[in-house]
């Protein structure tokens, strides 16, 4: 599979879901590529995108709240904190993503 | 570019998203009306030679009903492989447990491979695919 391909094809597909549901792809576009890139190679050994930044539990229930975009999964976390846990996706009205801290859920009163 | 076309369908044979297979001079064809632009692909899925019509065109890219490899209907370029089937927590029998282990080792190794694209161009409310 050629990388720059699958990685603009996953692209399309996001795009479509995460629209939606209130958040777009990151302004940062060097991250944004980076993340996708990821997702390509964790797609190619695993067959699906899962979150890079999440650890694989090998317990299908929960690693299939990880594959991306995994914003439904997570919702409420991600609108406290405005962006999804690996920052390829932010709220719609986020211009500067590096200001938006990656706080894990009991620091934003969840759990 | 070829100068040699053949008819295959009329251009109101399929709303735009949709796919339709036709047999042309004994090649299967797939012809995807992506949002009024027609593009013509092999039938037969690069990885497990599914029937690709029955799946589902989103964009530019076709997704095998079978078992989700994924296709740029522009291009014929394969852009992921089958996505691993969950069997989930039913008990299989004996003889399909041993049945479907046999199926994930020979698939296993199974490659999947760019489809064949052909020209297409309109002409007259019917679409005409190289020869």
């Amino acid at each position: 599979m050629e990388t720059e391909s699958r990685k603009k094809a996953l692209h399309y597909f996001f795009d479509k879901v995460v629209g939606p549901l209130g958040f777009k792809f990151t302004p940062d576009v060097e991250l944004m590529d980076f993340l996708l890139e990821q997702e390509v190679v964790l797609e190619g050994k695993h067959g699906i995108p899962f979150c890079p930044c999440q650890p694989l539990r090998h317990d299908r229930a929960r690693d299939m709240q990880i594959v991306c975009p995994c914003i439904p999964f997570h919702r409420e976390h991600f609108d406290a904190i405005k962006r999804c846990w690996c920052g390829l996706f932010v709220h719609k009205d986020v211009m500067d993503p590096d200001s938006l801290p990656q706080l894990p859920p009991k620091d934003v009163g969840l759990e | 570019m070829s100068d040699k076309f053949i008819r295959a369908i009329s251009t109101d044979e399929i709303a735009p998203g949709g796919m339709k297979s036709v047999e042309l001079d004994g090649r299967e064809v797939v012809i995807c009306n992506c949002g009024g632009t027609y593009y013509a692909i092999q039938r037969r899925c690069g990885h497990m030679n599914a029937p690709l019509e029955m799946g589902t065109l989103e964009g530019k890219f076709v997704t095998c009903p079978m078992h989700c490899a994924q296709f740029d209907v522009t291009t014929g370029q394969a852009l992921s492989g089958p996505v691993p089937a969950d069997l989930g927590k039913e008990s299989l029998s004996p003889v399909l447990a041993a049945y479907m282990q046999h199926v994930s080792a020979l698939m296993k190794d199974i490659r999947t491979e760019s489809i064949c694209t052909y020209e297409t161009k309109v002409e007259a409310g019917w679409v005409h695919v190289a020869a």
